[in-house]
């Protein structure tokens, strides 16, 4: 395969008239965030539809979850904006985080808290309706059930992703943020995952995935972007990704900016 | 504002519970009181002073010294794994945040005080005084006070390199009127005076309790996010 320009940072694209005519649901323009001299986020710009899954893959310290959270309302940004179905984040800074569920690097759990305890913490804090109900239906989404009355402190790495998952799809939001979901779970919890997200693609829902597994990531994923050094080197498309093996054209295209030390995503 | 109430109830049953279930602060709080109280004890001599006449001034100082090891650990246990993270990127507004904790904290040291006063009528035959309510006025108000601003600090020190031992240096100083008036209208109190006496303690202990409950709410928006 012939090495691929990378592609800088587009606008937002609107290529098919008939995505033009939709509203954009999460959109992000010129964004950046700054930790001292370190542009974490630099200069990233993109624009998603109701139903896409983004998945961002890039190298380590690339800025993938400091973007996340700039999207999840829980980092200001430096400089640029975010917007969710054409309203500023800056406008309204505790309606847009009732819309968003984040799966970060850490499960935001209390150990000394019962798996139901702590979803039903985080459910009255979101004000979910009918929240007993519905910390049954998510704890069996994610096959929790059994275990709802232990303590999170006595479950393992994985059994704690599951639980997290369950609490940021408690209040069923509309931008879904998952920052290496895949931690962690077994080859079972992993396929549960799998279906979970093919399920949140009911066209009502927005989601980003960052993950380092190419052939995970690429599954479900209508939009995609390779982050390097805060910027979107690649952005557009699943469907626009040349052909050949995915893992060459995500190297040349770090190994583009850094030069040699992409090594694996 | 019904959304806001519960916030601040599911935040303020959230931190009651896992106190319940680590006693992590209460017990060093008690801990530290009770060995205090018994420090005190033996730091007066009592051929020289009736130990009647210290208690109060000695009673503000535990409050103070033992308060400020839990205030100090407000935040300890969000750090756990990431669960400040976890409120902060929910849709609950910083000030519910901080009244919640302070509401929390206020639970602690009213339990402290509680503890603090029947250790010290053991060891200083200090009672109620003639006018429990007054007491109980002076020793709340000072305290809401205190807990406003130990609330606050401990969100700024828990990210700080140097930590809980920052605390103190940046809080005592702010505590000079609660310890003056709490003081003064204690010590009247336990002489025996009227209610209507420590009206004017009374009112400063409210003032400051108001105006740090106030600077608090409104300041730890600029704590907490970065
Ligand atoms: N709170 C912070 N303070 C200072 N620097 C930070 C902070 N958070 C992130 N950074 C810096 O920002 C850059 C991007 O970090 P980030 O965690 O977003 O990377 P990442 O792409 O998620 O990496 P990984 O794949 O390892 O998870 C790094 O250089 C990191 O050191
Ligand atoms: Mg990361």
């Amino acid at each position: 395969m012939s090495s691929p320009p990378a592609r800088p940072a587009e606008g937002p694209s609107r290529e098919s008239p008939a995505e033009g005519e939709r509203t954009s649901s999460l959109e992000a323009h010129a964004l950046v965030r700054a930790f001292g001299p370190i542009r974490a986020v630099d200069g990233v710009s993109f624009e998603l539809l109701p139903g896409e899954l983004l998945t961002v893959f890039g190298p380590n310290g690339a800025g993938k979850s400091t973007l996340l959270n700039l999207l999840a309302g829980a980092l200001q940004p430096s400089e640029g904006e975010i917007r969710m179905g054409g309203r500023l984040r800056s406008h309204g800074e505790v309606e847009w985080r009732q819309q968003v569920g984040i799966l970060s690097h850490q499960t935001f759990l209390y150990g000394h808290l019962t798996a139901e305890e702590n979803l039903r913490f985080y459910g009255r804090l979101f004000g979910v309706d009918q929240i007993e109900d519905r910390i049954h239906e998510r704890l069996s989404a994610v096959e929790m059930d059994h275990r709802k009355d232990d303590l999170v402190r006595t479950f393992s790495r994985g059994m704690r992703q599951r639980l997290s998952l369950a609490r940021a799809l408690l209040h069923d939001p509309a931008i879904v943020l998952l920052d290496e979901p895949y931690t962690g779970l077994d080859v079972h919890a992993a396929a549960l995952l799998r279906d979970l997200l093919s399920s949140l693609k009911d066209g009502r829902r927005t989601v980003v995935l960052v993950t380092h597994d190419l052939t995970q990531g690429l599954d479900l994923a209508d939009r995609v972007a390779i982050q390097v050094r805060g910027r979107f080197e690649f952005f557009g498309s699943s469907v626009e990704l040349p052909s050949g093996p995915p893992d060459a054209f995500y190297r040349s295209v770090v190994e583009g900016v850094l030069g040699g030390a992409g090594g694996a995503p | 504002m019904i959304r806001y109430v519960q916030q601040v109830e599911a935040l303020v049953r959230k931190d009651l519970l896992l106190e319940l279930r680590t006693w992590d602060r209460l017990s060093a709080m008690g801990a530290f009181a009770v060995l205090v109280a018994v420090l005190f004890h033996y730091a007066v001599d009592r051929t020289l002073i009736h130990p009647r006449e210290l208690a109060a001034g000695l009673i503000w100082l535990t409050i103070v010294f033992g308060g400020i090891l839990g205030l100090g650990r407000t935040f300890a246990l969000e750090e756990e794994d990431g669960a400040i993270q976890g409120i902060l990127t929910s849709p609950v507004p910083k000030d519910a945040v901080f009244l919640a904790k302070v509401t929390g904290n206020f639970v602690l040291l009213g339990l402290l005080v509680l503890l603090i006063l029947f250790v010290f009528g053991l060891f200083f035959q200090v009672g109620l005084g003639g006018n429990p309510f007054a007491l109980f006025g002076v020793l709340s108000l000072g305290v809401l006070g205190f807990t406003a601003l130990g609330t606050l600090y401990s969100g700024v020190t828990v990210r700080s390199r140097m930590g809980e031992t920052l605390l103190p240096v940046l809080v005592f100083p702010l505590l000079v009127p609660m310890v003056v008036f709490g003081v003064r209208g204690t010590s009247l109190l336990f002489a025996g005076v009227s209610g209507a006496e420590v009206e004017g303690s009374l009112r400063i202990l409210g003032s400051f309790s108001l105006v740090a409950l106030l600077a608090g709410a409104f300041l730890f928006r600029f704590v907490v996010e970065d």
